[in-house]
């Protein structure tokens, strides 16, 4: 009995111990070169603990509750930088601390969801838009979300297992934002996605490039990074921006308000900043850098590869996601009943 | 000809149980980063494997809770079974309805009421809060396999050992336990696995200096699983069975 | 009459006690949540209402509820046909095989249920390891569709709560006394008759403790369902998560956790109910 006591103390002693030059990363997993992050520790001698994360939604409800001895950095994307901004759970940044921000794209900076970068950093982009399998759907034919109404892909068409992503998609095709808040449209939208339901097989965000990788679908929404990845063994997995615009998500870097070191947390921003070191985050990621000065150390593969780094009229085309307040609650509210016909 | 069906049977489960296990030994040596189709063979996953401190670190981590925290809900989940049994007290129906809530509790809301509460206490998140929610969540299972084994007894038994003089104490260390054992085992095996495998509870009770693996693999999913988690679930899928099978020839010889 | 002693009181003290810190008071916190009003700017703000369990009582809660009831139902009603019989065999076997066996059982679920579930969806694919091994065969003409279809929510299901009831059903079998049965046989009971009349009613609290403990969790899973079955429908479990997440409804969550909690406890209350009536008739018949 006291030996398993003894073994338990000992067991948690180390535990509580806790070293002072530590800077907190809260994180998707695999998302950083850990190459990155040991350079960061010898360069600067702060240690990093990296922490993880499975959806924005998990992150900020976790933020929400926690108001000290938190994490320095977290990675929010999009739209929640402009929530958590507005309920007061971000620090402000000091721009004269990150002097690698130049080095940033310009064409990601000043964005509606933190305009002036006032308390976000871009990290990496992308978009989503229409994957299909040219072995059974002819690419050249498909050039507009509403493709995915037609009949013959019954049975064969993905959608993402988000509520704000399929809306997104729905309210394009009708020619509305993406972002929309008014009523009426967001009805017309469901009603138009009710009849694209029978044709849905699956539901997916997690990895909807399986389903395309395992013939069970040949048509639907997908990350343009996931048709990167898929192209390593399938090259027939082909990504389509639709005339109406792809929706584009920018992951950011930010200092939640329960920051230990606020210091370190610049001081790691800034790191990530680096053109050497975005370049190794981005190799490793395979994601598009929001970083130009890294884009440009890129092989040429990689940087000309369209799924990733679109030309300039798709971007302009495109619609960065925004937050939509309150009127997330009617979203939801139809993507039960969609969800439950 | 009963021998055989019944040989078969289990063969069949067991078959069942082992194929999803066997299909990821193979893939640990898919030389495919992303895929769930075969490339071809590598090693390459084994050596990224071992030189992932911080992946390593979370799965130590992982054991370190789940050893702790099965064997605290088994140690009060087998007294409350007992408890429940045995006597009468206040609240008694109040609380066994309470075992069965948190069975069914969803974990989001199960994680999210625990870190207000613990946020409310004053502590902060980190590994004793994560030991407490998983005590807490592998208690009800302890509990529920537990009184299941002692509620087919025979109450006689209980009161013969009082009568011949033991005390509360010592009819549950001598009559009890014995009897009860295999009901502990199965609830701690339960426990173990519940908290080696738990995400949403964790995510939300433990903190930024104590990673652990069920975290970092989910939270993997939006960039592609990593072949290493493969590799890691096939050592650590062999050691378990090594580990059992010598354990088992131990304890035969020793029984011969 | 139990003697007041030590051991009682810390028997009933430390388990009773940390359900009551750990499980009650965070459960007071989410009725709490269920009667306050949602606040945009924060969480939650200190107004009294009903509101959310007005909003919560709609055909479309009821249809979550009632997919999630039948999922969960038919997992427990599978799992238990399929691990009765195994863990009756398993109570038959030599006491060194039976352990090393029993651990051989939950070793697999050692290895995180994600990754299990992956390895299901390679598997049970279009191009998969089963449809090529068929097809090779000569059995199917064509690749079977089983991956996103109810087929292969319920192996997913099974196959991840199938321990919940091995385990508990193993811990009633093994103390089956053999002299009931061989005292039943020869009187000349048939052994269909010393099934249901003996073994069945005597490991009924195993086979009670196995159906809780396999349709309680069952209820509230969503994740295996949706990576199996393709999302299509919804659950309770991705009803309320989206609650507490997508819209930051916390109140709604709540109030949806608290009717969930109700339902079934009315639930619970039929089933003893109406086991008691048939299980005191099948003790009677034994002795």
């Amino acid at each position: 009995m006291k030996r398993t006591l003894v073994l338990f103390v000992m067991l948690f002693l180390p535990l509580g111990a806790q070293a002072s030059e530590e800077v907190y990363v809260f994180n998707w997993s695999q998302y950083i070169d850990p190459a990155v992050l040991e350079l960061f520790e010898k360069e600067t001698g702060i240690k990093v603990k990296y922490s993880t994360f499975e959806s924005n939604e998990a992150l900020f409800a976790k933020l929400k509750i926690l108001k000290k001895d938190g994490y320095d950095v977290a990675f929010p994307s999009t739209y929640f930088v402009e929530r958590m901004r507005r309920l007061g759970m971000l620090k402000p940044l000091d721009h004269n601390k990150l002097p690698n921000m130049k080095n940033l794209n310009p064409d990601l900076l000043n964005k509606p969801y933190d305009p002036d970068n006032a308390y976000s950093i871009p990290y990496m982009w992308g978009s989503s838009a229409i994957g299909v399998n040219a072995k059974a759907v002819d690419p050249a034919s498909i050039t507009s979300w509403n493709d995915l109404w037609n009949p013959a892909y019954k049975g064969k068409v993905l959608l993402m297992d988000d509520v704000r992503d399929v809306f997104a998609m729905s309210l394009r095709s009708l020619g509305y934002s993406g972002n929309d808040t008014n009523h009426e449209h967001l009805k017309e939208a469901y009603e138009k996605l009710l009849k694209l339901k029978p044709s849905v097989k699956v539901f997916n965000s997690d990895s909807p490039k399986q389903p395309f990788l395992n013939n069970e679908v040949v048509i639907g929404q997908i990350w343009g990074g996931e048709v990167y990845q898929a192209n390593e063994e399938n090259p027939n997995i082909m990504y389509i921006y639709p005339k109406e615009g792809a929706t584009f998500w920018v992951d950011n870097m930010v200092i939640p308000a329960s920051t230990r070191n606020i210091d370190y947390a610049h001081a790691f921003i800034d790191f990530m900043c680096r053109p050497d070191v975005a370049k190794m985050n981005c190799e490793y990621v395979g994601y598009a850098t929001a970083n130009v000065e890294a884009q440009k150390m890129l092989d040429e593969k990689t940087r000309n590869h369209k799924a990733v780094y679109p030309d300039k009229v798709d971007i302009d085309r495109g619609e960065f996601q925004a937050d939509v307040g309150e009127t997330i609650i009617i979203y939801e509210k139809y993507w039960e009943m969609l969800k439950t016909q | 000809m009963k021998r055989i069906f019944q040989s078969a049977y289990l063969f069949f489960i067991y078959l069942f149980l082992y194929i999803p296990i066997l299909i990821l030994v193979v893939y640990s040596f898919n030389t495919s980063r992303f895929s769930t189709n075969w490339q071809g063979f590598t090693l390459n996953w084994y050596r990224v494997l071992f030189t992932d401190g911080p992946l390593m670190e979370a799965f130590a981590n992982s054991l370190i809770i789940a050893l702790s925290s099965s064997t605290i809900a088994t140690v009060l989940g087998t007294l409350g079974a007992f408890a429940f049994y045995r006597y009468r007290f206040l609240g008694r129906q109040i609380m066994y309805s309470f075992v069965y809530i948190l069975m069914m509790s969803p974990d989001i809301v199960m994680g999210i009421s625990l870190l207000l509460f613990f946020i409310t206490l004053g502590l902060s998140v980190g590994a004793v809060t994560l030991l407490l929610a998983h005590v807490t969540f592998c208690l009800p299972f302890v509990m529920v396999t537990v009184y299941a084994r002692i509620s087919g007894f025979d109450r006689n038994i209980i009161d013969v050992a009082k009568d011949l003089g033991a005390s509360e104490l010592q009819m549950f260390r001598h009559v009890m336990l014995p009897m009860l054992m295999p009901g502990i085992i199965a609830g701690w095996l339960l426990s173990f696995t519940l908290s080696l495998d738990d995400v949403i509870v964790s995510f939300f009770t433990t903190g930024p200096s104590f990673e652990i693996l069920p975290l970092k693999i989910y939270s993997m999913v939006r960039l592609g699983i990593k072949p290493e988690i493969n590799a890691l679930s096939a050592v650590m899928f062999l050691v378990s069975l090594f580990t059992v099978t010598i354990a088992h020839f131990i304890i035969a010889k020793e029984n011969r | 009459m139990v003697r007041k002693s030590r051991f009682r009181n810390f028997a009933i003290g430390s388990p009773m006690l940390w359900i009551a810190i750990f499980v009650v008071v965070p459960y007071i916190i989410v009725v709490l949540f269920s009667f306050l009003t949602r606040d945009p700017e924060g969480i939650v703000r200190w107004e009294f209402t009903l509101a959310n369990y007005r909003e919560i009582i709609s055909p479309v809660f009821l249809r979550v509820c009632k997919n999630s009831f039948i999922l969960a139902l038919g997992t427990t009603a599978i799992t238990l046909l399929t691990a009765y019989p195994f863990a009756y065999i398993l109570t038959r076997i030599d006491e060194n095989i039976r352990r090393f066996l029993l651990l051989l059982m939950i070793i697999p679920f050692w290895t995180s249920s994600l990754i299990r579930t992956y390895a299901l969806i390679i598997l049970l694919k279009a191009n998969g390891i089963l449809n090529t091994l068929l097809l090779s065969l000569g059995l199917i003409d064509e690749p079977l569709s089983i991956l996103y279809t109810e087929t292969a929510v319920f192996i997913g299901l099974v196959y991840t709560l199938l321990p919940f009831m091995i385990l508990p059903l193993y811990a009633s079998l093994q103390k089956l006394d053999r002299s009931f049965i061989e005292a039943a046989r020869d009187l000349g009971a048939t052994s269909r008759h010393v099934f249901f009349h003996i073994v069945l009613p005597l490991t009924l609290p195993g086979i009670i403790a196995g159906s809780t403990m396999v349709f309680l969790p069952a209820l509230g899973l969503f994740y295996i369902p949706d990576l199996l079955g393709g999302a299509r429908s919804m659950l309770i479990g991705n009803f309320i998560k989206n609650q507490f997440l997508t819209t930051g409804h916390w109140p709604l969550g709540s109030a949806a956790c608290v009717i969930l909690t109700l339902l079934m406890f009315m639930l619970l209350l039929w089933y003893f109910i109406s086991t008691r009536k048939a299980h005191s008739g099948g003790m009677e018949t034994v002795r």
